[in-house]
Parts: C-alpha cells; structure tokens; sequence
C-alpha cells in the first residue's frame, strides 16, 4: 500500500477558550510510521479524538483513504479500517482476555448482530493469532480487568488489531510497561509495519522509543505543528529543541 | 482431599459427576438450570394444587425478569419500565380471548394460541417506540425515561376504559377446557418458558450476547471497534420487550383476568429485585431470584401482613452482603474450592520446564 492513506486539511478544534488543535495540515503515506510528540496539552489526543470521531471538528476535513471522514461516527471510521489504542487501557473488564479479543473480532467480522451463531465459534483462529502476537497467550482466561497493568495494555493493542486496521493509532502505547514489555511492543509494532506494511501514528514521551522506532516526527506545540521530519531533523531543529526536547535531556 | 474440611462436601464432590462436568463447561448457570428444571417437572407431584399455582407464577415471573436482565444483567442499562410490555402482552393476549368469547361463547384451542402469539408483536411493536427515545441515554437518564413511559403506557392503559376497561381490567378469562386444569396449564407454562430459556441462553451466548456485555464493560471503546452502540441497544430493548411480552401473554389465562397494574412501575420493580436476589450476571439468576420472591411472597402472606417488610429486609441483606446475588456466592465457593483442587494438581511453576502454553 502506498499513496496517501491520510490527508488533513486546515483541521480546527476549540474547546471553550482553549484552541486546542489549530489549522493542521498534514499528510500520512501508506506504510508510514509516524510519531507525533509535544508536552502535555499539545493537542495530541485532541487529535485522536477528532480522527476517530470521538470529537466533533470546528473546521477542516479529514480524508482517510480517498473517504471524508471528517465528523463521521466513531463505529463507522472504525469500519473504514482505522483501529486506536488507548494511552489509558480502555479495555472490557468483566470480560476474560479471550472473551475481549473475540468480540473486537467478531465485530470486525461484521457480526455483531449475529443472535444465532455461537460466540465461542466464531472468528476463533483469528482470536487466537492475535492474542498470541501480542504475548497474551499465557492467560487466554483471566479477566481483563485483573490483569497487571503492561499486560492491559497489550489487551489494548490486541482490539485495536482485531479491527484489521488500514491505520493504527497507537496513544502512547508503551505507557506504564516494564523496559521488557517496552521492547517486546515496540517489537511487535515494527513488525506489524514492515511485514503487514501496516500505517502506523503513534504519540509517546518516551523519547527513545520515538527516535528508535519512527521514521517521520511531528511536533505538536498548542495544537500547532512547529517541525515536522526525520527524527535527525527533528532531533537538530532549535526550536524543538527549546520547546520540548530540551526537557529530556539525557 | 484434606483440604475440604466439612465431610458433606467430600459426599458432594464424589457424587458431582455429570453436574460438575456441566460446570465446567457452562458455567454455574448449567448445573443450577438443570437442577431447577428438574424440580420444576417434579413440583405437580407436591400434595394440593397450591405449590402447581406458586410453581406456575414463578415461572411467568421468572420469563419476565429473565427478559429484564437482557437489559441489566448482559446490556448495562437499568429499566424501570419492563412491565410495560410485560402488561402490553397480558392486554393483548386477553383482549383478544375476550373477543373470541363473546363472539363464539368459548375459545377454540387455535384462537388461544393465536392469542397467545399476538402479545409478541404487540410488545415489540411498544418497545421499539419506547426504545427508540430510550436507547439515546444511559444511566441514570435511560434509567428515569423507561420508568416515564412505562407510567405512560400504564395510564393509557388504566384510563381508555372503553377498550381496556380501565380499572376493573378484564375479568373471566377463559382458556380452552383443556388448559383449564392447573396443571396441564402448568406444564404448557413449563413448556414455554424452557423454549424461551433456551433461546435466551442461545442469545446471550451468540456475537450479539457478547456485542451487549461490550457495551455494558465500555461503550464507548465498542464504539471505536466498529460497534452501533444505538443499533445494538434498540435491538436488545425490542428483544427483552419480547419475551416479556410472551410471558405477559402467559398471566391472563393462569390468573383469568389482567389489570393495569401489571404495566405498573411495581411490576417493573418485581424484576429489578428478582434479577438481584438471584445475581444479574447468571442467565438463571432472575429465575432462581423469582424462586425465592414469589415462593417467599406467596408463602409468607399466610403467616404475616409484614410481607412488603419482609421483602425489603431481604432485599437490604442482599444488597449489603450479597451485592452479586445468591448465584455469585455459590459461584464463589465453587471456583475457590476448584483452584484449590487445580493449584494442588497443577506442577508448581518453578517445576515446569519452560513457559506455560496453554492457549
């Protein structure tokens, strides 16, 4: 896949006073795996939320895969192929981690108005992939929400994998988890991006995980691009530098 | 087995077989669904026609707050309005028995069961106008708007006497002779309620049965995994509507008469407590709470006019003690016994070579 799989125009959000995503514009390429950084507040889960329809948009359009998708239902743009993982795992808690993976993909399957069919039939051996690409393989029937919390987040990829996504938003994926599990998931996403040449936009404060694994870096400042480039670009620019970098100094 | 200490147990677990087999595979709701059928098929043996009556309205009741607990127990969303279609089907259902009796002097055993089966469209039809405002809100919201316009169906009901007969209901309901025994009615009733069981449990264990425990967990993340939470919600409504319609349908030819106050937030109230006596995450909860509600209610108004007192105590130990339900401690104790019995058997994990892959 290549060509534009992502196109931002002119992209506006205010919430009372507070201007918290100004006049983006940005283009995302198939097969691209691209980070967005910027302190607290920079307007990057805004953006989420405007990309997935979990907010509505001031001004501005989001065209995903020749689709304008701006302002549509968050279930529809998920159908469309574009899967999020939360920074804060958004997860089923009563539900064992079998159970989570298997709705995700039975609702990817178009089946989640079957009243008939048998749940624990259905969509298994996809169920099954999933949860053993992402580590979860040892604990198929614990509930979720007894997991520790690396392992939640795992669960939280595995849904946004169900969804078979096109475009995988990943909110700071490696929050909360072990330098292990960092690694192990890192691992996973570059994977699933050069083999499956699968889109990849991914915010984290974790500078190292952003210029490890990255190829393109966005800094977001007041809902404002300030530089955007490779992450050496990013890494020289002076004013990424005295705006957020200078803060993880190491 | 010197873990289990008290010697009944040790009888229980070597006699288990067959049950505990289902547990495993069914969850508690297997074995205590066999149990409770088995007692059910058995209750007419009882001396006297009472316990067949009690046995029947537990039934009726019990389809009833099975019905509710689609919306509570596997959706998220408390209704305080289910009676509604509860009473939407009894009205349908007898007023169409009224009208083959006075037009033939008696019903044919055709005409019953078209009555019968016309409550089913008739709450379907009310639930999803009902369900279509209400299904925009949750919580609290959805919770008040279902108890809105249950009120508004019950005085529909209640002052449209030309039709309904307001007030005084419809009395001398007759169905064919037949049914007219208790207990064949009792079996009919058995009958209906066990296919109605089974399709709920096919339901509640289909994509769509873990589509609504989706939304119940997170709604909002169901959402953003491609999920019409309105869509999935309005059909839930309509589907609960239905089968409380059906044993709505149930209550005019055992009781021989309906009257608005079945429609009323009261009866709506009956499931909701049912549904939490007998524990809202079992698909046999609302019926072994409708067990203990309507036997207690039909057992105790015998001895004592406290009965509403009895029944609020009840409902307070519950809730301070047992805010799962009665099945949710059994489930407790079973499950601790069994990981005892697993964490016995099971090689210790320093033991076992290598990582455990048991998926």
């Amino acid at each position: 896949m290549s060509g534009k799989i992502l196109e931002v125009a002119g992209l506006n959000k205010h919430f009372r006073g507070l201007h918290a995503v100004r006049d983006l514009n940005f283009v995302l390429q198939g097969g691209d795996k691209t980070a967005i950084i910027g302190p607290n507040g920079a307007g990057k889960t805004t953006f989420f939320n405007l990309v997935t329809g979990f907010h509505r948009a001031d001004s501005g359009r989001i065209i995903f895969n020749g689709t304008d998708i701006t302002n549509r239902p968050s279930h529809e743009i998920a159908r469309l192929g574009i899967s999020r993982a939360f920074q804060i795992s958004n997860i089923f808690p009563k539900l064992s981690v079998l159970e989570n993976v298997r709705s995700a993909v039975q609702a990817q399957m178009g089946k989640a108005f079957d009243a008939f069919g048998r749940a624990d039939r259905i969509g298994t051996g996809e169920t099954e992939r999933i949860i053993n690409l992402c580590g979860l393989h040892s604990k198929p029937r614990v509930a979720a929400g007894e997991l520790s919390q690396g392992d939640k987040k795992k669960l939280e990829l595995a849904l946004a994998l169900a969804g078979k996504p096109k475009l995988l938003l990943l909110d700071e994926p490696t929050a909360g988890m072990s330098l292990e599990e960092t690694r192990e998931t890192m691992a996973l996403v570059d994977r699933l991006n050069e083999e499956l040449n699968l889109t990849t936009l991914f915010t984290e404060h974790d500078m190292a995980v952003v210029f490890n694994h990255a190829r393109k870096v966005i800094l977001l400042h007041r809902g404002e691009i300030i530089v955007e480039g490779t992450p050496d670009q990013v890494r020289m620019d002076e004013t990424a530098q005295r705006i957020y970098l200078g803060m993880h100094h190491r | 087995m010197p873990f289990i200490q008290d010697p009944g147990l040790v009888d229980e677990a070597k006699k288990a077989g067959w049950l505990t087999r289902l547990y495993r595979r069914r969850g508690l709701s297997g074995p205590v669904a066999a149990v409770l059928l088995l007692g059910f098929l058995l209750t007419p043996l009882l001396p006297g026609k009472f316990p067949t009556i009690v046995a029947t309205e537990i039934l009726i009741v019990g389809l009833f707050a099975l019905s509710f607990n689609l919306i509570y127990g596997y959706m998220g969303q408390i209704s305080f309005g289910h009676g509604a279609f509860f009473g939407l089907g009894a009205y349908a259902t007898a007023l169409l028995l009224r009208y083959f009796q006075m037009s033939a002097g008696e019903v044919s055993y055709f005409g019953f069961f078209l009555a019968i089966l016309a409550a089913l469209p008739v709450s379907a039809f009310g639930s999803l106008i009902v369900g279509f405002f209400c299904i925009r809100l949750t919580g609290i919201y959805f919770a008040m708007l279902s108890l809105a316009f249950g009120e508004l169906l019950f005085y529909i009901v209640f002052s449209w006497y030309s039709f309904t007969k307001g007030d005084d209901g419809i009395q001398g309901l007759m169905p064919p002779p037949f049914f007219q025994n208790s207990t064949h009615y009792y079996y009919f009733t058995l009958a209906i309620v066990v296919m109605a069981a089974l399709l709920l449990w096919r339901i509640t264990e289909s994509p769509f049965g873990y589509t609504l425990r989706m939304l119940r967990d997170n709604r909002n993340r169901a959402a953003f995994l491609g999920i019409n939470a309105r869509r999935v919600m309005l059909m839930n409504f309509v589907t609960a509507g239905i089968f409380a319609g059906l044993a709505g349908a149930l209550w005019g030819p055992f009781q021989r008469s309906v009257s608005p106050a079945l429609l009323g937030w009261a009866e709506s109230g009956k499931a909701v407590f049912m549904t939490l006596i007998g524990g809202a995450y079992f698909l046999v909860g609302p019926m072994a709470g409708s067990i203990i509600y309507t036997g207690l209610n039909a057992y105790v108004t015998r001895y004592t006019v406290f009965w509403p007192l009895t029944i609020g105590l009840i409902i307070l130990l519950i809730v301070l003690f047992v805010p799962g339900g009665l099945l949710s401690v059994i489930d407790q104790r079973i499950s601790r016994r069994g990981t005892e019995r697993e964490s016995r058997e099971r090689i210790p994990p320093e033991a076992a070579p290598g990582p455990e892959n048991e998926a």
